[in-house]
């Protein structure tokens, strides 16, 4: 179908490159989604179990990713962090990185608020029956930590998906940058544009319709985590 | 990597009119957005079919389709339709159309954590419909609202950097005039992020004193 529209429609340039654009898209909001899950669980861990100067560091953090836009921190990764740490990053690599720092910060907010939302009697109890520290982690807290974390993390998935369209900004190849390059071509931005729309709303819509679906497994799995 | 601070220096009163330009922006568009994302979120809830399928889409609309696309949309698209806006003017219209939506679902929440039978009291109570909202139902809801909305302004304030594609003469198009001239990426950068952050923390202080506010009052 999407051959048949670039061919005979004036829109080809844009579905020329649409699934190569949305490939990136997926891969770079995935690979940051999964580098940033690992460390938002180091930032949560430095958090809560590092003393004083561990909190401090990571409350710093957080502040300074979630207080300045993203752009300014992908500007950054890509122009700054090369010279800083001596390596060269394609526009990919900085944007993944970028992006991954980002989310890191949000994904540890998530998973403290989940944990914090644990019972402190459920900490009493596990006392009581006699586990030790790491018994109580691995067997009370970190399952139901995570399992609350569910929904609120696939929805910082959903935002990753949208957030990604700024890489177009350093030049990734992705979604927005295909559109842009189709209204360079086509000079039909509004058409280009409403399209691009629409592939985003899809996309999404999938993302949130899957994360639904591993909501009500979880739930089947777990009925009593709430 | 040593930091220049002449060039910070040389930087910093062309970022300070960014920033103005960022605040002017946030401070038309947001509370604009708000209004608009009020009406969404009783149309929303309407008797009606039809105010309800078009508010409803439209909060979908905006949570599905990513800021940057919408400015796009905006500011090339615009211009094919015979419509010449601003930049300035185009930054405002995205900024509310974008605020309204995530607002819109913000306060329906917050209005439906008041328990009905209050409103159905008030109203047996003979208060009218406009009474119920206005001393029952709206003041209740106040500290389910103003922390997320605190966290929407601030991300609608961070959003406006995007306005740098379309040439608004705003914090972060500011910053990259100096760094095209200077080079200096890591001083004029660091020194925009900056400004972003302190400009955060202020509003997230400001959001903080009217929970702080809000629980006062409630307790009284």
């Amino acid at each position: 179908m999407i051959s048949w529209l670039s061919a005979h429609t004036a829109l080809g340039p844009f579905f020329d490159g649409l699934l190569q654009g949305a490939a990136t898209t997926f891969i770079a909001s995935s690979l940051a989604f999964i580098a940033g899950l690992g460390l938002g669980v180091l930032l949560l861990l430095l958090r809560v179990a590092a003393g004083p100067i561990g909190r401090y560091a990571v409350m710093v953090y957080v502040s300074a990713i979630r207080g300045t836009p993203l752009l300014i921190q992908l500007l950054i990764a890509y122009f700054v962090v090369p010279g800083l740490i001596g390596i060269s990053l394609t526009p990919l690599q900085a944007g993944i990185l970028a992006l991954s720092f980002n989310t890191a910060a949000y994904i540890s907010e998530i998973l403290r608020g989940a944990l914090t939302s644990i019972p402190g009697g459920q900490v009493a109890a596990a006392q009581a029956l006699g586990m030790r520290a790491h018994q109580k982690w691995r067997y009370v807290l970190l399952p139901q930590m995570f399992h609350r974390s569910i929904p609120p993390l696939t929805n910082e998935y959903t935002v990753l998906l949208k957030a990604s369209s700024l890489l177009s900004i350093i030049a990734v190849s992705e979604l927005a940058t295909v559109a842009r390059n189709a209204t360079l071509q086509s000079d039909l931005p509004l058409q280009v544009f409403s399209a691009t729309a629409v592939v985003y709303f899809l996309i999404l819509l999938c993302a949130s319709s899957i994360s639904r679906l591993i909501e009500r497994r979880l739930a089947k799995v777990m009925p009593n985590a709430h | 990597m040593p930091i220049d601070l002449a060039v910070v220096n040389h930087a910093i009163p062309a970022l300070l009119q960014g920033l103005k330009v960022t605040a002017t922006v946030s401070a038309i568009g947001i509370p604009l957005g708000i209004l608009i994302g009020t009406l969404f979120a009783y149309m929303a809830d309407a008797e009606h079919w039809l105010p309800r399928l078009f508010a409803r889409s439209y909060v979908e609309l905006v949570r599905n389709v990513p800021f940057l696309i919408v400015v796009y949309l905006l500011f090339f698209g615009l211009p094919q339709l015979g419509v010449q806006a601003s930049s300035f003017a185009i930054a405002i219209g995205a900024t509310a159309f974008y605020t309204a939506g995530y607002f819109s679902e913000i306060l329906r929440a917050a209005l439906k954590s008041v328990p009905a039978g209050q409103a159905r009291a008030a109203r047996s109570l003979g208060f009218s419909v406009w009474q119920v909202q206005r001393y029952v139902v709206v003041p209740q809801s106040f500290g389910y609202l103003i922390p997320p909305t605190t966290s929407l302004i601030i991300m609608m304030f961070k959003d406006t950097a995007i306005f740098s594609v379309t040439s608004l003469p705003e914090l972060t198009y500011q910053s990259n005039l100096m760094t095209a001239d200077t080079f200096a990426y890591l001083e004029v950068l660091g020194t925009a992020a900056l400004l972003y952050w302190l400009s955060s923390i202020v509003l997230d202080a400001l959001g903080q004193v009217l929970e702080a506010r809000e629980r006062h009052w409630r307790h009284r």
